[in-house]
């Protein structure tokens, strides 16, 4: 085996997603750093950066860049869907692996790709199952013209309808766009029971900031009242919102910053400060961060880093990583990942309102999801809450 | 968006007639990701001992017989797996009413929207047979529809449009489709009908 292993690490890190893809190039470069000076690990995990700039059409060749001359047989890359969807072909083509650590939309499992992120039955279906009972059972859904916001928002009113609640509305808007105007007057009309937000980057920002500015004249937009929800939102972006507008809402995501267990503070410790003034920690840095590691340890085991060996030295094995142990499947490639529901609060990072126990198994196409169950249950924990209903609404 | 039901797969038969190679393995491991039983059955093709819910065939080497159906018949969906686009294969393919297909390299992606796509032409398509039955019988039985509106219109003096509305009606009271109403329509089923509706249209004039 090479003591120089090639690693390609493809992250738009500039664009309208740029603080996502920093986020994770970080995590993973942290993880390098880590693996190199380590003398467990007998080879050098040498990246290979690329930053196709939030540019869809930039994707193809710049994948092709880091795998020309055949030594690079692993990335760690992409943050959008169909940035993933752009490159598959060219993983498969060169047999390389690719390590996707964001959450996405599931009705995938390549096996020239590990996942390592959330998929809906780890994130809007455990979102899901907070949120209806406490807040109600309208729901108001936006997102990006694409398909993450497409789909995780077709399992939204699947979910919705079969609670018996209502969509109130369904918008979308097109990569860039911050016209949200129209999406804040819907809201005020319908009075839904909460907004299920996958906007992504500049879109995100600029709704959340408009729904800050119509609750100062109408509390009916408070978070209290009428919560925006998300399944992508972390610490990484607070910042682009600003505190002010995105403080009581709520996202849910495999790690918090504020996570209060062990192994996290212990993580965040040998962490240190990330840079002056120091970034929060998310959960797209967590992971970034933890596939490296998945991937050195494999390489560790099995002494090459041919990916089939790779894949059959990672999976089924436990790991304890920051966000808690977890293994990968051998049958669907995906990690195991618990779920939390987090708050924003003030300039802090989220404070964590839920955890589930244990991690819950990938079910990328949702085959043993049923949603007459998913009804029962929360129909079970609303007859269980004693209770007041939560909301008021002025 | 209209589509609210996410399709689901679980505990469903698939049957597979194909020589279990990579591309096979590839199948199966999609299949057991959908929650999905898979067997192969290779060479000997003996459906009868394993009843499925959908067959993936192969394309390339099928024949006139492999299928203990009626050819153009098949009772569940059929997908061709397919590396050959001869368009003599391709005939052969569509003339057994396949449902869908997907073209050899099997991969990981593909598998789950193809039978999305097969389950979906095959529920259209049964729909549509047997829309085009009920149709059929409807139109063998419009001479006996003719005849009893002739008859009607000759005995209540009316209009055709009136006579067809005093049909419909009376088949409506006896839940019966118009066709089957006058199938056993006569000179003494319109002299009552005509009896019992003679003082409103008398009324009505």
């Amino acid at each position: 085996m090479s003591s120089n292993i090639p690693v390609g690490l493809l992250y738009s890190t500039t664009g309208t997603y740029g603080v996502i893809g920093h986020d994770c190039l970080d995590g993973a470069l942290k993880a390098l750093e880590e693996i190199n000076a380590d003398d467990a690990y007998d080879f050098s995990l040498v990246p290979k950066i690329e930053n196709p700039g939030g540019n869809i059409d930039e994707y193809q060749r710049l994948t092709e860049s880091i795998l020309q001359g055949g030594r690079c047989r692993q990335i760690i890359g992409t943050v959008t869907s169909i940035s993933r969807k752009e490159i598959i072909p060219i993983i498969e083509k060169h047999d390389v692996l690719l390590w996707y650590v964001a959450p996405y939309e599931g009705f995938e499992c390549c096996e020239n790709v590990i996942y390592t992120g959330a998929c809906p039955n780890q994130h809007i279906v455990p979102l899901f199952g907070e949120v209806i009972p406490k807040f109600g059972k309208q729901a108001y859904l936006i997102g990006t013209n694409y398909v993450w916001g497409w789909e995780v928002n077709r399992i939204a009113r699947e979910l919705i309808t079969a609670c018996g609640g209502d969509v109130t509305g369904e918008h979308y808007l097109p990569f860039h766009s911050t016209d949200v105007e129209r999406m804040i007057d819907t809201i005020r009309e319908t009075r839904p029971s909460f907004v299920l937000n996958n906007l992504i980057g500049a879109s995100s920002y600029a709704f959340f900031r408009a729904y800050f500015s119509a609750g100062k004249t109408d509390s009916f937009f408070h978070p209290d009242n009428c919560p925006i929800v998300s399944c992508n939102l972390t610490e990484c972006e607070l910042d682009k919102i600003g505190y002010d507008a995105a403080r009581g809402h709520l996202s849910t995501a495999p790690y918090f910053e504020n996570l209060e267990t062990k192994d996290n503070k212990e993580f965040l410790a040998s962490l240190g400060d990330r840079g002056d003034p120091p970034l929060p920690v998310s959960v797209f840095f967590v992971n970034g961060y933890v596939t490296a590691y998945y991937l050195a340890d494999a390489i560790r085991a099995c002494g090459s880093d041919d990916i089939e060996m790779v894949k059959a030295a990672l999976f089924d094995r436990d790991f304890e990583p920051p966000l808690g142990p977890t293994r990968i499947s051998s049958r669907t490639n995906h990690a195991a990942l618990p779920s939390y529901l987090g708050q924003i609060c003030s300039a802090n990072g989220f404070d964590v309102l839920s955890a589930k126990q244990t991690t819950t198994e990938a079910d990328p196409y949702l085959a043993n999801f049923n949603a007459v169950q998913f009804a029962a249950d929360i129909a079970a924990i609303e007859q269980r809450q004693s209770l007041p209903h939560l909301k008021v609404i002025k | 968006m209209t589509t609210v039901h996410t399709t689901n797969f679980l505990e469903r038969k698939a049957a597979i007639l194909h020589r279990k190679d990579d591309n096979i393995r590839r199948l199966e491991r999609q299949l057991d990701l959908l929650g999905m039983e898979s067997n192969v059955i290779w060479p000997e093709f003996d459906l009868g001992a394993s009843p499925a819910d959908v067959v993936f065939y192969d394309g390339d080497n099928g024949y006139d017989g492999i299928f203990p159906w009626p050819k153009g018949f098949p009772p569940v969906p059929l997908i061709a797996l397919i590396s050959t686009e001869a368009p003599g294969r391709l005939e052969w393919i569509l003339s057994q009413e396949t449902s869908a297909h997907m073209v050899k390299p099997i991969q990981s992606s593909g598998v789950y929207s193809t039978l999305v796509i097969a389950f979906s032409n095959f529920e259209r398509r049964t729909v549509l047979q047997d829309q085009l039955r009920a149709l059929e019988t409807r139109v063998t039985q419009r001479p006996a529809v003719f005849r009893a509106l002739l008859m009607i219109m000759e005995q209540a003096e009316v209009r055709d449009d009136e006579a067809f509305a005093m049909l419909r009606s009376a088949a409506m009271n006896k839940r019966q489709s118009i066709e089957n109403f006058c199938t056993h329509f006569d000179e003494q089923t319109a002299r009552m009908l005509c009896a019992k509706t003679a003082p409103d249209k008398k009324g009505m004039q």
